[in-house]
């Protein structure tokens, strides 16, 4: 049943050995190789399939997590922003945030909580002038978030606009706004923001470290990385049934919903190449970052590693 | 499975904020006493209050590193301390931390490192609080020792060491029953005991105990019983200055020392009743 992958990556292994040798016989200053899935490429050449294959899921992206992880992605993305808790006035990067999931929960979170903080704060002032009262209630209308900003940067810009309608459809616009940008080389300044966040997407950065260390460059003193993404599974027996379940349901599952076939085999194939959760730990301390640890979610499934710019 | 950090093998490069352990000793004058006191108690869960100078590596592989710089746990230190400030508006929580990390120049989403409840900052603030308490009753050991103060009798040693440590949750007092509640929480019982009993263990100390028998027990469990009812009643005392909570720990200190009379008296009436009956039993008989 689990026969058909192996045979795949063989093919693949062996095209990109035969790729490997013309390299070094022409003798040319090869490009740094890395991985396309279970394939070899250059980092330019990875960098662009990526792209495209992006570009082809955007329209159908949420429907496909959905599909593929029967909506318990939602969950793991409603884990990440508790586990973040952010208070209002924190300003958020959220890194390949592409269609906004992490955004909008982030929006939602810091407004309850500062409905909360309103309420409690009226009911300490029992003994308020008029004057004051007014004053009160304009402030809290031009402070429902508090401050609180975040701002969705993304390489892909089918995957922002894909974004950008689905926010002005659900009605969110105070605090959020959307940057086109490279996480290995992301346009803001140092010391910008309160947390950073990736959500499955540092999967897809050619260079981890390098994202690693621009997330440490533009993050406050004190700033907090968050990352979510899949991980790997020690446990024998689901290992076995999660395999079965990414490479014979999951491609199938494209090819019907999304007409893409290709891209939900790279998906799979980007997770099984993925480092696993200690090895991606001791990439971020590498970039500087204290306190590193995960918590794995349904046995390793999916990993949140947390940081701080100490 | 959540997994902690273990020593890494850090390169040495210029933290953002652990601030080379130089500095702070320049700022900080050393509580000197206290370092001897924690030695030869069982510890506290958590290290001293404060940077103590270069600490064994907790944290670096390489013995430079931990010499140069401050660990994550004395930052941490640091942020809690400054966070009490803000616990009576914002209560125990993360909020307060968090606040407390923004006057440290900090993002307030450095507060993501503790717990969401707020139970490291209880537990740090009453291992802070203990610690004072250690060195106050040390100090006055040592005028004793010199001869500057009279010995004072037990049960008035155990009132004003009681007394001394419960005065310090006053700045606190509107928010403590928050924070016994989220004492009692299951994962932190084992905490809290223990900071409760190494507490206990050192007024008994200081107060001369050097029983070897059972009496050890029953003496840190009364003062342990004294110590949280007398807690309780400070919780819900609007006496002026507490008055009324001094005199229920006076009373039950009292009770406490009768106590020991009043076993000798229940024991020798016992055997003098059984004498009686036992003369009586002979003369019938």
């Amino acid at each position: 049943a689990v026969g058909l992958w192996p045979c795949r990556a063989l093919l693949a292994r062996r095209g990109g050995a035969l790729r490997a040798l013309c390299g070094s016989v022409r003798g040319l200053a090869a490009e740094p190789e890395t991985h396309f899935g279970f394939q070899t490429v250059t980092e330019a050449e990875r960098r662009e399939k990526i792209y495209k294959v992006f570009e082809s899921v955007a329209e159908k992206y949420d429907v496909m997590n959905d599909s593929m992880t029967l909506g318990i992605h939602r969950v793991w993305k409603d884990i990440l922003v508790h586990k973040m808790n952010p208070s209002p006035g924190t300003l958020l990067l959220d890194v390949a945030g592409g269609t906004g999931d992490i955004a909008f929960r982030f929006i939602n979170y810091v407004r309850s909580v500062r409905e909360r903080q309103l309420q409690r704060k009226l009911k300490h002032h029992q003994n308020l002038s008029w004057q004051e009262i007014s004053e009160s209630y304009q402030e809290d209308k031009s402070k429902s978030l508090g401050d609180s900003q975040v701002v969705v940067c993304d390489i892909n810009k089918e995957m922002l606009k894909v974004g950008k309608q689905k926010a002005q459809h659900l009605g969110y616009s105070e605090g959020l706004s959307w940057v086109l940008g490279n996480a290995e080389e992301l346009p803001f300044d140092d010391d910008k923001f309160d947390v950073y966040t990736i959500a499955f997407g540092i999967r897809n950065v050619t260079r981890i470290d390098l994202a690693l260390q621009e997330a440490y460059r533009v993050l406050k003193p004190g700033g907090r990385f968050l990352c979510l993404e899949f991980s790997h599974v020690s446990n024998p027996l689901l290992s076995r049934l999660y395999d079965l379940y990414s490479f014979q349901v999951i491609p199938v599952l494209g090819e019907v919903i999304a007409g893409d076939w290709k891209s939900y085999q790279y998906l799979v194939e980007s997770i099984r190449r993925f480092p696993p959760q200690e090895e991606l730990k001791a990439m971020i301390e590498d970039a500087g970052f204290f306190k590193v640890d995960y918590q794995n979610l349904n046995l390793g499934i999916v990993a949140i590693h947390s940081g701080f710019k100490l | 499975v959540r997994c902690r950090l273990s020593p890494p093998q850090r390169p040495l490069q210029a933290s953002a904020v652990l601030r080379r352990v130089s500095d702070e000793q320049k700022k900080e004058p050393l509580a000197s006493s206290s370092q001897q006191q924690l030695d030869s108690h069982p510890a506290d869960p958590q290290p001293e209050q404060g940077p103590q100078g270069p600490r064994p590596s907790y944290t670096g592989q390489g013995g430079q590193e931990s010499e140069d710089y401050e660990s994550e746990e004395q930052l941490q230190h640091r942020i809690l301390t400054a966070a009490l400030e803000f616990v009576p508006e914002h209560g125990w929580s993360a909020e307060a931390i968090a606040e407390g990390a923004k006057t440290l120049g900090l993002s307030a989403a450095a507060a993501g490192m503790f717990h969401s409840d707020g139970s490291e900052l209880i537990l740090h603030f009453v291992s802070q609080c203990n610690t004072k308490l250690s060195e106050l009753l040390e100090q006055e050991q040592k005028r004793v020792q010199l001869g500057e103060a009279e010995k004072k009798p037990t049960d008035q040693f155990l009132r004003d060491a009681v007394e001394v440590r419960l005065r310090m949750l006053i700045p606190y007092i509107e928010k403590w029953p928050q924070a016994l509640s989220i004492l009692l929480l299951p994962h932190n019982i084992p905490s809290g005991l223990n900071l409760l009993t190494s507490m206990i263990d050192d007024i008994w100390h200081y107060a001369g105990d050097q029983s070897t028998d059972f009496n050890w027990y029953t003496r840190r469990a009364v003062l342990t019983g004294i110590y949280n009812t007398t807690e309780l009643v400070m919780m819900q005392d609007s006496s002026p200055d507490f008055e009324d909570t001094w005199r229920f720990l006076e009373n039950r200190v009292a009770d406490a020392m009768n106590m020991g009379n009043t076993a000798n008296q229940v024991q020798s009436t016992g055997e003098a009743v059984v004498q009686g009956l036992m003369g009586a039993a002979v003369t019938v008989s």
